[in-house]
């Protein structure tokens, strides 16, 4: 099983890579382009557990490693 | 007494040699340890180390696991897995635990700090966050930052001067806390007298960047737990200890304080 | 007929012996070896009187070991009759990738200095980050402490419009922001600081960016480790990271014009600054122990090159076992193993005791490492892969390589051009100069390294008033318990050298020298790297020979060593060569760390005093440059006379207190005194038009409390010196032209930036 899990930040959290990127697309000539938004993804493969327990544990490692709470929301996807 | 401080190190720590040299040079005896050194079967016997053999741990600047994931993340989740109960134990009895630079990371990731709970030292999951500079950019530069500490923070009880320089190096140091709690963080950290350092420009004004060289809130650039011996900052004070290193004619610098403070502060305890 | 023949799982025979010249190119081709005609014969002669055909991994070998980058064929013999050899009896060695000089009586430091230009010009980021990581491992395998990084960088103009860009060109922008990005990332983690270096724009760099990348550490001189193997029957180690496709024929790659941008991607190696780090520690803790006989990074060629090199330096043989190599891909063929130069690894002899006590090291700082192999006495080099013996060559066949001496073709101007004469509106001009990019401030690019870890840097690259920080000359580093330091310093010319690559060359020399005795230290030696374009065409090899023959005159003349060195050729596309661009990169000793002299003006009221002679010299200059006023009239200087303006000067610091000391460079005096100027304090001088703008050599404007007694030093020892004015105020009042120092700083700080996000 594959799974994709996406640490994102939270709506308000200021996201300069983010605007850093949108600023230089601009001067590119992508007039077109009104936000751009940095995404970390990770791919997790995963076996020997089911679908269920698995999610559990991926959730439990964003918790502990891959997201910080304060700044971070994650949203998992199962891709295979 | 000998004071015995360790500077703990994984793979991309590399502020440490600095470090060690700035606890050496106020005759404490410091050294660089490996984190494998406290817990790995295979390290041998006369290379072994145990927290309990430190008066003081060091979290030094660098790129610990280099920063990937998030900085500090990697080195936190770590120490969680071997050394969680010892280091709480550790603050618990009240020995001073510092972070410099990523050591800041590293202890914000670990839930040290902001470390409101005297009773639990380190949080199940982190407080705050120390997020990417506004300017998207890894900043190198001096920083001017004002003491504000009342006294709770025992790193910086022999700091007399208002204003130090102290630079800083870093790409993610900016102070965030949870959104829309803001305030009520900002009041706690005031009243338990955990607020250290702000970011302030040559004239002693708060002010934006470069002078905030991050954007940090409320312009924080170093916090102490509520029990004042955890101690978090993203300026090097290690690279303004002796005056030379800053062009300065004194022999030594505003950097020493905290080292000073500390090993006094450990005489006096011990 | 069949060219190719498998005859164990994975590799190939290939029938040479019955090829023809036609065969023999195609082969070279098909294989990627790019070795010429003539190559291949002398390798046909060779197995024919082997009595056998060649296999893959022998033709690779041979294809990486005689490229241009590992055996300087086209340049070894200009080298030899001009450069080296001229050495002081403070060197310690040269012979190896990087040089070993004498600091004290315990230390010794070691400087390395090369190029990583195709690789980043195809892929930016990765193409420096593996750039930094090759010249640590260059000073590391030494058994030396990096210390500093330097990171000389040239570019096409930023503001080249896209749609003027040749196609599969990368934009100038996008080159230098991947460039830095990949510096930062792996010279911030491995936590050595980038402490100098210089940023040039030039529209002959548009297809062709140049990435120099230097190196300074610092190791006990009891404890220097030469890259040869110890003796016979000592075990091959190599550690480090996994071996794997990427970076495989990196050298041929670099040893060839670059013809397009895209699809030679597969060449650049990808880069591990969290492996390097441990790597690093791991190395210095066997050293430091003693526990091995020599050491060799794993550069150019892989394991090919480092294994002939490191026996054949030491008169002995080889057998290397490739099965027990550690890889990133399963399914790698033996060739690829032999010759891929995956990043972070060094290979390590040791002598048959101490291997469990190295391994331990490494295991401990998590460093995967094997041993791969043993030394021999015969100096015959055998491969094998698991059973089967798969290269079998006289090691010094295929170590030597090929030497040659092209033709080459004088190109330069005969008649003296000068057009130069007065600007009419000075000041418009003059904000020109100081807001172009090769002028303007370079903070942008400065404060993204950590120009301070280690915490040993004495004089930064940025100096002055905290906030509104200078341009320094070089910088400074403290690298043992005692007050000395070293100064660092990356210079070239290369509008200078565009004209005349004799006298430019020469100018950069000069400039190096001022630079390190600005900050009060005594030039020690230096490292060249010598990047031109393809030296198949005789106006590039001549451009080569002439720099190649100023370096030798300034070097003996001026008795000054060259201590470690690069070529770097073929850097052209069918749209151009680069200017010549020998990048020079200087060491000075610094008694005292404290006596270090910073370049901004210190206190109001003080004189300032330009020491030397200014002559009409605007060949290459920025004045010439931004008027569009023709000028091949380079400034040419004299070794013996730099050498006594150079000791005097240094005398002077002792004597007289001297405030700030900067050197007139690309802009003249003009732009000198506003860099001195820009912290925040203006002067009053008066100047004509040759003195503000002209770039003649062996000049430094200094700031001085006792400007008669200063004067009369020079004056005593019949060398020139003239106050020119004094400090104070907020205006840059040169006489003919004042311009307020506000107006200055706001161009100087957005000449370069605004170009970038």
């Amino acid at each position: 099983m594959i799974a994709e899990v996406y640490i994102k930040l939270k709506e308000g959290v200021s996201d300069p890579e983010g605007e850093a990127t949108k600023k230089a697309l601009n001067l590119l000539g992508f007039k077109n382009v009104k936000r751009v938004s940095s995404v970390k993804v990770f791919r997790i493969a995963i076996e020997g557990v089911s679908r269920e327990e698995a999610e559990k544990e991926i959730e439990e490692m964003c918790k502990k490693l891959l997201a910080n709470p304060v700044i971070h929301d994650y949203d998992i996807r199962w891709v295979g | 007494m000998d004071i015995r401080v360790a500077v703990l190190r994984i793979e991309g720590t590399n502020c440490e040699d600095e470090t060690v040299r700035a606890f050496r040079a106020l005759g404490a005896y410091a050294e660089a340890v490996h984190l494998k050194q406290f817990y790995s079967d295979m390290i041998r016997d006369d290379e072994v180390r145990s927290i309990w053999d430190y008066h003081c741990l060091v979290f030094p600047g660098g790129f610990s696991a280099g920063d990937y994931v998030r900085a500090g993340a990697i080195f936190s989740a770590r120490v969680k897995s071997v050394l969680r109960r010892d280091l709480e134990e550790f603050i618990k009895e009240g020995y001073p635990v510092l972070g410099i630079c990523n050591g800041f990371q590293i202890l914000v990731e670990l839930g040290a700090l902001p470390g409101f709970d005297e009773d639990k030292p380190i949080a199940d999951e982190p407080q705050m966050a120390l997020a990417i500079n506004d300017s998207n950019r890894f900043e190198c530069r001096p920083t001017f930052l004002k003491h504000e500490n009342r006294g709770k923070c025992v790193f910086t009880r022999k700091l007399k001067k208002e204003i130090v320089m102290y630079p800083v190096a870093h790409a993610e140091g900016k102070v965030v806390f949870p959104r829309g709690r803001e305030e009520e963080y900002l009041e706690r950290l005031i009243e338990n007298d955990q607020i250290v350092f702000r970011y302030v420009d040559p004239e002693g004004n708060y002010s934006s960047y470069p002078w905030n060289p991050n954007g940090s809130f409320y312009n924080i650039a170093g916090i102490c737990n509520v029990k004042g011996n955890v101690f978090g900052l993203m300026p090097h004070p290690e690279r303004a200890f002796f005056g030379w290193q800053v062009g300065r004619e004194e022999e030594v610098f505003d950097g020493k304080y905290v080292f000073e403070s500390v090993i006094d502060y450990l005489r006096k305890f011990y | 007929m069949i060219m190719y023949r498998e005859i164990y799982p994975g590799v190939y025979e290939i029938d040479i012996l019955n090829a023809g010249d036609e065969e023999l190119v195609k082969i070279s081709e098909e294989m990627g070896l790019n070795l010429s005609l003539d190559e291949m014969k002398v390798i046909k002669e060779y197995f024919k009187n082997k009595g056998r055909n060649p296999r893959d991994i022998e033709l690779q070998a041979l294809g990486q070991a005689w490229s241009e980058h590992c055996c300087y064929k086209s340049s070894k013999y200009w080298l030899k009759k001009f450069l080296l050899g001229f050495k002081t009896d403070y060197v310690i060695s040269t012979e190896y990738d990087a040089g070993v000089v004498e600091f004290d009586e315990e230390h010794a430091y070691v400087v390395a200095l090369e190029s990583h230009n195709h690789p980043s010009a195809v892929e930016p980021y990765g193409g420096a980050a593996t750039g930094i990581g090759g010249i640590l491992r260059d000073v590391l395998c030494m058994g030396a402490q990096p210390v500093a990084l330097v990171d000389p960088l040239f570019f096409g103009d930023l503001s080249t419009p896209y749609e003027k860009l040749p196609p599969g060109i990368k934009h100038p922008v996008y080159l230098l922001e991947g460039v830095v990005a990949g510096i930062r990332d792996y010279g911030n983690r491995v936590g050595i600081p980038t402490v100098a270096g210089m940023v040039f724009f030039d529209e002959s760099y548009l297809t062709n960016c140049l990435v120099n990348v230097g190196c300074v550490g610092v190791a006990k001189k009891d404890r220097i480790i030469p890259s040869k193997a110890g003796g016979e029957g000592d075990i091959f180690i190599l550690a480090g990271g996994a071996t794997g496709r990427d970076g495989i024929h990196g050298v041929t790659f670099a040893s060839a014009e670059l013809t397009d941008t895209e699809s030679t991607r597969s060449a650049v190696q990808l880069g591990n600054p969290i492996m390097k780090e441990p790597l690093i520690h791991a190395c210095l803790e066997i050293v430091e122990k003693g526990l091995l006989t020599g050491m060799k990074d794993l550069g150019g060629g892989g394991l090919s090159c480092a294994v002939g090199e490191m026996a054949l330096a030491a008169g002995y043989g080889a057998e290397v076992w490739l099965d027990k190599v550690h890889l990133k891909e399963k399914d790698m063929k033996p060739w690829e193993i032999w010759i891929s130069e995956s990043q972070e690894r060094m290979l390590l002899t040791v002598k048959p005791k101490h291997v469990d006590e190295v391994l331990y090291i490494f295991r401990k700082w998590d460093v995967p490492a094997s041993v791969i192999g043993v030394v021999k006495g015969e100096k015959v080099l055998r491969v094998y892969y698991k059973d089967w013996l798969i290269y079998e060559m006289e090691i010094e066949f295929v170590t030597k390589g090929p030497e040659y001496c092209r033709a080459t073709a004088e190109r330069r101007e005969k008649v003296e051009v000068d057009e130069v004469k007065e600007p009419e509106d000075y000041a418009k001009v003059f904000l020109k100069m100081i807001s172009h990019p090769n002028v303007a401030s370079k903070e942008w690019v400065i404060r993204q390294y950590d120009h301070e870890v280690r915490g040993n840097t004495v004089l930064k690259p940025l100096q002055g008033r905290i906030g509104f920080e200078t341009h320094g000359d070089a910088a400074v580093v403290k690298p043992t318990d005692s007050w000395k330091g070293l100064a660092i310093t990356a210079d070239v010319n290369p509008w200078m050298t565009k004209i005349d690559p004799f006298w430019g060359t020469a100018s950069s020399f000069d400039e190096m020298v001022r630079n390190l005795v600005a900050v009060n230290s005594e030039p020690h030696s230096f490292a060249d790297c010598l990047n031109f374009g393809n030296p198949e065409k005789p106006e590039r090899i001549w451009e080569f020979v002439e720099s190649v023959k100023a370096l030798g005159w300034m070097s003996k003349e001026f008795g000054l060593p060259c201590v470690s060195g690069n070529v770097s050729f073929y850097n052209e596309t069918p749209y151009g060569g680069v200017a010549p661009t020998p990048t020079l990169m200087g060491i000075g000793i610094v008694e005292d760390v404290r006596r270090a002299v910073t370049s901004n003006f210190k206190r109001e009221g003080s004189a300032i005093v330009l020491v030397g002679e200014t002559k009409r010299e605007f060949g290459g200059s920025l004045y010439s440059k931004v008027t569009g006023m023709k000028c091949n009239v380079v400034p040419k200087t004299d070794p013996k006379l730099l050498k006594r303006y150079s000791e005097a000067m240094l005398e002077a610091f002792r004597k007289f207190k001297v405030l700030s000391c900067h050197d007139p460079v690309e802009g003249g005096v003009a732009v000198a005194l506003a860099e001195m100027a820009i912290c925040g304090m203006g002067f009053e001088v008066s100047l004509d038009f040759i003195d503000l703008f002209s770039e003649s050599n062996t000049r430094w404007i200094v700031e001085v409390k006792e400007a008669e007694k200063f004067v009369n030093f020079f004056k005593e020892r019949g060398l020139k010196a003239k106050v020119i004015g004094y400090t104070g105020g907020d205006k840059l009042n040169y006489g003919k032209f004042s311009v307020e120092l506000e107006e200055v700083e706001k161009a100087w700080r957005s000449g370069f930036s605004k170009f970038l996000r």
